[in-house]
């Protein structure tokens, strides 16, 4: 088979990708070892949340001071309009979600242990617990669900630096005796979307809540009918609701999943998960053919481009072996961010800065691994997401930004007539 | 020093050292009929016995060299199989002669056995390639001894329980600040509690300093000497169990040698070096890679196998006379000093050397010692006894708690998926230990223990503390914050591999999702 991209790894970055390549008319095969960090991270879009140790307001007018301290960093690569263009294109084409927020502004929304975390865009059904403008909030748990521990989320919150004074009590509801257990998240939204745990928890709440107090309960009011079950909770208590999201696996992160494929689908991508991209043959420093290892072998597709979008250590894009060797998995790629084999990898204190922590592909600004001197290593292979070197996505509070905004521009370089007709004149 | 307003306890016996010697020396002169009170600067088991690879010797490492320490050896595997049966695993031990080792000092093993009662039996290699499939398959050799796994923590806490019902005082966060000297007689203790802060006496008419490694710090207060070095031995636990019996290599003990199946993991161990100060156990990367090419001698592949964790433990090896020059060749016996033969101060003794397997031997010969000072000899019960907990004699299986669970899959929450901790065994541990440290839960119950090392459990184990009142919101913070530095230090020397796949996964959670660095105070 034959496709003008084969995007690696079926995370955000690959699936946003894909999203914009078959909008604009391409034929894609997405190929994944498994679904990606979307089942473990929240479905909030995340530009830039601290520059060091400051908390961000602005992200994208925070970006040119991000790139000033991180001059290898992804956005580098990535001109503001584009930041803009892309996650404003993300939240109208994951409507299901129905995304608020811009990449102006961070909104402030509690995390499980009571710590306000920048966010540029959040789910509408998450967009509520915006903590900026004050107020009083009331964080629900169900008894039951080891992953969300209100008394201790309203407790830190109350003291925790925010622009204007809030107040947040806790409660803990115990479902229908039926319904207790061992509960992940992801069988409480199952519960939710089968069986009429709306009407409990409305039941419960609505004379326990004050007029004023915003509804803070943990990101679980279902898979298929989240959004449904957060409108229905809305507009019977009178008042907010909002999610907040816990540990994995996330809810809203699978319903974002859910919603990005079922888009493709519709479009004609194809997603095959379980395989594993393992090489490709190369002329002239363009990939002709891409080998895709499944359960009985190895097949080679035929394509135009090929994104990496495989992650960084967590997911398997990167690999560090026990003599201290870091390695893109795919391609062998060469790689910044990784110190010399005899260096310490890891300071000993886990807040310290980490050598490691940046480790990942170096690009050029049409988002193509380049080798040391800065040339492409192939001119049809791009790279966006976690693979990308130059960022600490998880202390910036920037790894959805950076996977929607390279995934966006990434397929904008694929379908740019100049990387186009490099492509074209080497086929 | 003498300080009337202090408040003061009185005991027969003062034990200094909360390890499995001081645990069994506690329990000992508990069950024996006198007034006991331990006292441990940290938590119990947290030193050397917490940090060792858990082998309970058959005494097959010890017949070529150490005749001695193997007949020991192999009598406390017997008695401690009946009175300790829950804290062991019996998964019996191999010594196997690898391509790098000299087959033929398997017939030294053979007669150093023999004539040290220890059981071995030689198999063919092809059985035991059978029973231990993962072990290098160029093997020459293979020998089957009594060795087993050795849960260190169950081991000193059932000690120190057996201890509590017979009247002890189990006092783990007391550090001794100074020894009470009165002319020729030790006869009591300067203690601080740790925790509060809050000081006061001890009044003993025997003190045990049963501080391993730092018993010489101990003997110096009482301005006695004891010449203990501390010799530093790493492990790392992988995290599978890559055997199912103890391997040894059959072969002059040396690094790396051992690799034990403990729980749901596997130790390889270990190294022997002196370091100046018990406390300061850097790990070296040298050390790391030698554990994990010793590894791929016994199991071809080790070293892409998932290893979980490396920490370091502090043998204490007592020297009387010139020093020696390798910690090898120190006697792995133990040694009994009472201080009013060596230096004429009574009431005080020190019981130090030995190895974990042989703690009971020890607490024995040391209050032994004690009832010439107290009064006349009193027949020690330990080996007829059984610790607290392990009172049916049945021993540890690896399936135990899955077993328990299995019947009512969906009863409660579980805590610790990988090591399988309802919410109740951690809010029981919580109410029993009055503790509200997550490193003292990991060590009765072993959270955060398994393969994700504390990414899912520790948010929960944290959520509950505080629900339950026991914390506020500072303490509950400065709890997490504090239990990911320490996990850390285990983490950082040996991470790489699929472990690094779940550190990275634990940044995200705690950092990316949870942002514990912007906590309030």
């Amino acid at each position: 088979m034959s496709y003008d991209t084969v995007v690696v790894g079926a995370g955000l970055a690959g699936l946003t990708a894909a999203l914009r390549l078959t909008e604009r008319g391409q034929r894609v095969m997405i190929v994944a070892r498994g679904v990606g960090a979307t089942h473990l991270a929240p479905a909030t879009i995340d530009v830039l949340g601290y520059l060091g140790d400051t908390r961000v307001g602005a992200p994208a007018g925070s970006l040119a001071a991000l790139i000033a301290a991180s001059p290898d960093h992804p956005y580098a690569h990535i001109t503001a309009d584009q930041l803009a263009t892309a996650v404003t294109w993300f939240g109208a084409h994951a409507a299901a979600l129905g995304y608020s927020g811009s990449v102006g502004e961070n909104m402030l929304l509690p995390t499980a242990l009571g710590v306000p975390k920048p966010s540029a865009l959040a789910p509408r059904s998450m967009a509520g617990g915006d903590l900026r403008g004050g107020g009083r909030f009331l964080f629900v748990g169900f008894k039951g669900f080891k992953d969300f521990h209100p008394a201790l989320i309203a407790d830190n919150l109350v003291r925790a630096p925010l622009p204007l004074p809030i107040t947040a009590r806790a409660l803990e509801l115990e479902p229908p005796s039926s319904r207790l257990g061992d509960l992940s998240g992801r069988v409480i939204a199952g519960r939710f979307d089968a069986d009429n745990l709306t009407d409990w928890l409305v039941g419960e709440l609505e004379n326990r809540v004050e007029p004023d107090e915003r509804i803070g309960v943990p990101a679980v009011l279902g898979l298929r009918s989240g959004d449904q079950t957060w409108q229905e909770l809305e507009k019977r208590l009178g008042c907010t609701v909002f999610e907040v999201s816990t540990l994995p696996p996330s809810v809203p992160g699978i319903r974002l999943f859910n919603a990005l494929t079922a888009a493709l689908r519709a479009r004609g991508a194809r997603l095959v998960l379980g395989v594993r991209a393992v090489g490709a043959h190369a002329n002239n420093g363009h990939i002709d053919t891409i080998d895709v290892a499944n359960a009985t072998g190895t097949v080679s597709h035929a394509v135009g481009s090929v994104l990496l979008a495989t992650g960084g250590f967590p997911s398997g894009g990167l690999e560090l072996d026990s003599f201290g060797a870091t390695r893109e998995t795919v391609f062998d790629l060469p790689l910044i961010g990784v110190p010399e084999t005899d260096r310490v990898r890891f300071a000993p204190n886990y807040f310290d800065p980490q050598p490691l922590a940046s480790a990942g592909v170096p690009t050029d600004d049409l988002l193509r691994p380049v080798d040391a001197n800065g040339h492409p290593v192939y001119t049809n292979l791009h790279a966006a997401g976690a693979i990308l070197g130059g960022a600490i996505p998880w202390k910036e509070k920037s790894g959805t930004g950076i996977s929607v905004a390279s995934g966006y521009a990434a397929a904008e370089a694929i379908l740019a007539p100049a990387a186009q007709s490099v492509s074209e004149a080497v086929r | 020093m003498q300080n009337t307003s202090m408040s003061s306890l009185e005991a027969d016996v003062l034990v200094i050292g909360g390890g499995s010697t001081g645990a069994g020396v506690a329990r000992d002169a508990a069950l024996r009929g006198f007034s006991t009170i331990l006292v441990e600067r940290r938590d119990l088991a947290d030193g050397t016995t917490g940090r060792f690879h858990g082998l309970l010797h058959s005494g097959g490492r010890y017949a070529v060299k150490d005749p001695s320490a193997a007949r020991e050896c192999i009598a406390e595997n017997r008695i401690l199989r009946v009175t300790a049966a829950d804290c062991i695993e019996d998964t019996g031990g191999m010594f196997v002669s690898t391509p790098w080792d000299d087959p033929e000092y398997g017939d030294q093993f053979l007669e150093g056995c023999r004539a040290t009662g220890v059981p071995a039996e030689e198999i063919p290699v092809a059985e035991a390639l059978r029973r231990e499939p993962r072990v290098n398959p160029g093997i020459r050799r293979a020998f089957l001894v009594p060795d087993a796994s050795l849960d260190p923590w169950k081991l000193v806490w059932g000690c120190a329980r057996s201890a509590e019902e017979h009247g002890a005082r189990i006092l783990p966060y007391h550090r001794v600040l100074d020894l009470e000297v009165d002319g020729e007689r030790v006869v009591g203790a300067h203690i601080r509690n740790q925790r509060s802060g809050e000081e006061f006496r001890i009044h003993a008419t025997v003190v045990i300093n049963a501080a391993g490694a730092w018993a010489g710090q101990i003997a110096e207060l009482a301005h006695c000497r004891v010449n203990v070095r501390a010799g530093m031995g790493l492990m790392i636990a992988m995290n599978h169990r890559l055997v199912q019996m103890c391997v040894n290599r059959c072969k002059r003990p040396a690094d790396g040698d051992i690799l034990l199946p403990l729980r749901t993991a596997c130790v390889i161990g270990t190294t022997d070096v002196f370091v100046p100060d018990p406390d300061e156990t850097e790990i070296r990367q040298a050390d790391i890679d030698l554990l994990l090419d010793e590894g791929e001698k016994l199991v071809p592949g080790f070293r892409q196998a998932r290893a979980l964790h490396a920490w370091a433990g502090v043998r204490p090896l007592f020297e009387d006379t010139a020093a020696v020059a390798e910690t090898r060749d120190v006697t792995r016996s133990h040694a009994l000093l009472d201080h009013s033969s060596r230096e004429g101060v009574a009431g005080f003794l020190t019981i130090t050397g030995g190895k974990t397997t042989t703690f009971r031997l020890m607490a024995e010969a040391a209050v032994d010692a004690a009832c010439q000072q107290l009064g006349g000899l009193r027949p020690c019960t330990t080996a007829e006894v059984a610790l607290a907990g392990s009172e049916s004699h049945v021993p540890y299986r690896i399936g135990n708690r899955l077993a328990a669970r299995e019947p009512l899959p969906q009863a409660e929450e579980i805590i610790c998926e990988c090591e399988l901790i309802t919410r109740s065994m951690l809010e029981e541990t919580i109410r029993e230990r009055d503790t509200t440290s997550l490193d003292d839960i990991r060590r009765v119950l072993r959270l955060a223990m398994g393969p994700c090392q504390g990414g899912f459990c520790i948010y929960r184990a944290t959520g509950i503390l505080h629900q339950g009142g026991k914390v506020d919101q500072a303490d509950a913070n400065r709890g997490l914050l504090d239990f990911l530095e320490e996990r850390w230090k285990g983490i950082h020397p040996i991470l790489h591999g699929d472990q690094l796949r779940q550190a990275r996964l634990d940044d995200w959670i705690f950092q990316g999702i949870l942002d514990v660095e912007h906590l309030p105070a």
